[in-house]
């Protein structure tokens, strides 16, 4: 919970954020006296419930990466908004222990029916609830994707281009780099050169990346340390007042309880509290309401037991690639291009573990530490397009549960490679993945507690993908074989599901536009990472949210030309 | 390498020092208060105590004979809640069905392969037992509706997560991470605070 008492009234943000859209520029610095006067508290109590009648500029479904900074750039530009996070508020501070099983209520915890080939891991592996959404156990590993992610198909034919180009998104970057601040290499090994560096110096090198580097140096692989959205340093920020530096518990997985992790309920929603914005925690959205034309004319959601109708102007639905086609396909709404629950996509997220006579210690220190992206394009791929290398860390029952499920040991085998925890270290990727008929979300026949039906998530890892794996199996087995470890095992996985509800240039494909807007309800835009046409070979946290401040930007000139 | 071991007592010591937070405190003592007896809320008493037999092969606890860490307490505590981790095969039933179905399907395995029951066979029996279920392909009717990969997969998942969360194996593989306060300093390689315990081997 975002504390405004520890905010510092007298001193400068060093890093307020730059607005990138002329008019929102132009409103913000001409019409002050439109803005809400700041909320004083933050609202930890339900709040009272508006009348039926009252309706409100905008509503916006779901608080993590996706809804969280279009709230506050919305909030900022003096409307009226209302946010449902389906979870619950909590307070880190107080609330986080570290302890992994007492954490387990940052997950989405609902069940979800994994099919297909590759069944994929939900729960803690992919998925968030609560005011912070995901990004309350993102790794904030927040690596930029190069230009040419977004290019997939000009550059090979297969999967789906961007109709937003790296340089529109550049910007946006910029500013949630700098924002949430985000700790990393100036300047950045790979890609174009930026017009800003980071805005902190990376965060130390823990064991996992000493011994990449190690590694990695012998096969000639570059590295450097990674971009993280956690701080090195003290750091102000607007809405909170100073956020301390990270202290390398190691736990980013499980909670960060000192918010030096720059997830969104130390970031963009103090912002949006501070610029009026009714932030409604433990509220789940079941119905989305329409007129005769067709357009959104409010939600009905519960909250603690009850069921409430809230009317609004216009809906930002960003409840993740799993959560928001289904409200679709439960409501029916913005079907026509057939594309809702398709193209879902998840990245090859193969780890190699190895056992090091060194003292690893792998629970300390982000854990994500080191990148290489010298695997972007490699030379002489039998695949298309390509991934990172990434460190890692791990936490002890996470862990645990890896070596259950991907060696399968039990007995005093089990245990007895249990014992070498101090001395394990990993090495990951995450790679791109084409889109594939196969592979899609739909409702399942069997209902969750609610009374609805259960998502079911088909995916299977298509020869792409899986030339990718073996490619890079080889690879993190030979930067491992040089850094000394033995006992060297791959274990297999997919993390983040993407792209159901994919953007696009035409309606007849695609479900909303390149600013987030539904081709087939003027007045709904979608905010999260089922929008992405491809997966993108890095992290989508970052993606999620510069495409977030784009697509408020847009909305509000699109409003304003209205106006006129 | 040999297998490292580390000294007892590490994290009774810590707990009651400010390394520790409240939350995590309370946490972790939970766990190590909790009583030794437990009675089953969802699993029939015979199946339950099916299952106990089942966790102590797949964790065996010889070091601990006279208090070993429980697990089925856990799955059968949460079985009887209804909660869920986020996810399920989509090959398997229900979790409840799941293990009633599994349970009594390693019940087959134990007649199938010995003529009697899984809790009456010694320790390198009940081994053999589930090291069919664990190849996949085990005897039983039960295994032509049920995925035995994945159901095997998925108890030895929730019994490995439930002995790990446990503060005495974590601190049997030398874990002291709750102790976080106020900060690791020392993370690199071969680095450890005073507070780590060192190991022998």
């Amino acid at each position: 919970m975002p504390d405004e008492e520890v905010l510092e009234e007298g001193v400068l943000n060093p890093v307020k954020p730059e607005i990138q859209d002329p008019l929102l520029r132009a409103l913000l610095a001409d019409e002050p006296a439109t803005a809400p006067v700041a909320a004083d508290t933050p609202k930890e109590q339900p709040q009272a419930i508006e009348p039926e009648a009252d309706e409100v500029d905008c509503v916006v479904i779901g608080l993590g990466a996706g809804g969280a900074p279009l709230l506050a750039r919305l909030a900022m530009a003096g409307l009226k908004v209302v946010a449902l996070e389906a979870g619950p508020w909590h307070n880190p501070e107080k609330d986080f222990a570290t302890d992994e099983k007492a954490q387990d209520f940052l997950f989405w915890n609902d069940e979800r029916l994994a099919a297909g080939g590759n069944p994929l891991a939900m729960g803690k592996n992919n998925s968030g609830t609560g005011v912070g959404g995901s990004t309350l156990h993102y790794t904030a590993y927040t690596p930029r994707p190069l230009p040419d992610d977004l290019h997939i198909r000009r550059d090979f034919g297969q999967g789906e281009d961007w109709p937003v180009s790296y340089e529109e998104l550049a910007p946006y970057y910029e500013e949630v780099e700098h924002f949430i601040g985000v700790s990393g290499p100036t300047p950045y090994p790979w890609g174009p050169a930026r017009r800003k560096g980071y805005p902190l110096a990376p965060l130390p090198l823990n064991s996992a990346a000493q011994l990449m580097v190690r590694g990695a140096e012998k096969m000639g692989i570059r590295t450097s340390p990674a971009a993280n959205a956690a701080l090195s340093a003290r750091y102000y920020q607007e809405g909170v007042g100073w956020r301390e530096a990270c202290t390398n518990r190691g736990f980013c997985q499980a909670g960060c309880s000192n918010g030096a992790k720059s997830s969104m309920d130390v970031t963009f929603i103090p912002l949006a509290v501070k610029h009026g914005a009714d932030i409604r925690p433990n509220s789940f959205v079941t119905e989305i309401e329409r007129d005769a034309r067709g357009y959104v004319t409010g939600v009905v959601y519960t909250q603690n037991g009850e069921q409430k109708r809230q009317r609004c102007r216009h809906l930002f639905l960003c409840g993740g690639s799993v959560e928001t086609p289904r409200l679709l396909l439960l409501n029916e709404l913005a079907l026509t291009s057939g594309q809702v629950g398709r193209n879902l996509m998840a990245h090859p997220g193969l780890q190699v573990w190895g056992t090091f006579a060194d003292e690893v210690r792998p629970n300390k220190g982000i854990p994500g530490g080191l990148i290489s992206q010298d695997t972007h394009r490699p030379a002489g791929a039998d695949f298309i397009g390509g991934y990172l290398l990434q460190s890692i860390g791990v936490m002890p029952v996470t862990f645990a549960g890896q070596v259950a499920r991907g060696r399968k040991l039990w007995g005093q085998p089990l245990r007895d490679y249990m014992r070498n925890y101090n001395h394990i270290a990993g090495i990951n990727i995450l790679g791109d993945c084409l889109p594939h008929a196969d592979n899609f979300m739909e409702l399942a026949e069997e209902k969750d507690a609610r009374g609805l039906p259960k998502p079911r998530l088909h995916f299977t890892a298509q020869e792409n993908e899986q030339r990718m794996n073996a490619h890079a199996e080889k690879v993190m087995r030979g930067i491992w074989e040089a850094a000394g470890a033995t006992d060297i095992w791959a274990f297999q996985r997919y993390a983040h599901v993407i792209g159901t509800a994919r953007m696009g240039r035409s309606g007849d494909d695609a479900v909303v536009d390149a600013n987030g807007r539904a081709f087939d309800v003027p007045n709904l835009y979608i905010s999260d990472n089922s929008t992405f046409p491809s997966a993108l070979s890095v992290n989508p946290a970052l993606t999620i949210m510069a495409l977030s401040l784009r697509t408020a930007d847009k909305f509000l000139e699109q409003q304003q030309r209205r106006d006129r | 390498m040999s297998v490292p071991t580390y000294p007892n007592g590490t994290v009774r010591a810590l707990l009651d020092t400010p390394h520790v937070s409240e939350a995590t405190r309370a946490a972790v003592q939970a766990r190590l208060d909790a009583p030794a007896s437990y009675v089953p809320q969802f699993l029939a008493p015979e199946t339950y105590a099916l299952l106990e037999a089942v966790a102590a092969r797949i964790l065996p606890q010889p070091d601990r004979a006279d208090a070993p860490i429980p697990l089925a307490p856990a799955v059968d505590q949460r079985l009887a809640e209804g909660r869920a981790d986020g996810w399920r095969y989509d090959a398997l039933p229900p979790d409840r069905e799941a293990y009633r179905m599994g349970l009594g399907g390693i019940q087959e395995i134990a007649q199938s392969q010995f003529q009697a029951d899984f809790t009456a066979l010694n320790a390198s029996q009940q081994d053999a037992v589930l090291q069919a279920l664990a190849s996949g392909t085990p005897p039983g009717a039960t295994w032509a509706t049920l995925d035995a990969g994945r159901f095997f997969e998925e108890m030895l998942a929730e019994l490995t997560e439930t002995y790990y969360a446990h503060p005495l194996a974590q601190e049997e593989i030398g874990y002291v991470g709750m102790a976080d306060l106020p900060a690791w300093t020392k993370i690199g390689l071969n680095e450890k605070e005073d507070r780590e315990p060192g190991f022998s081997s």
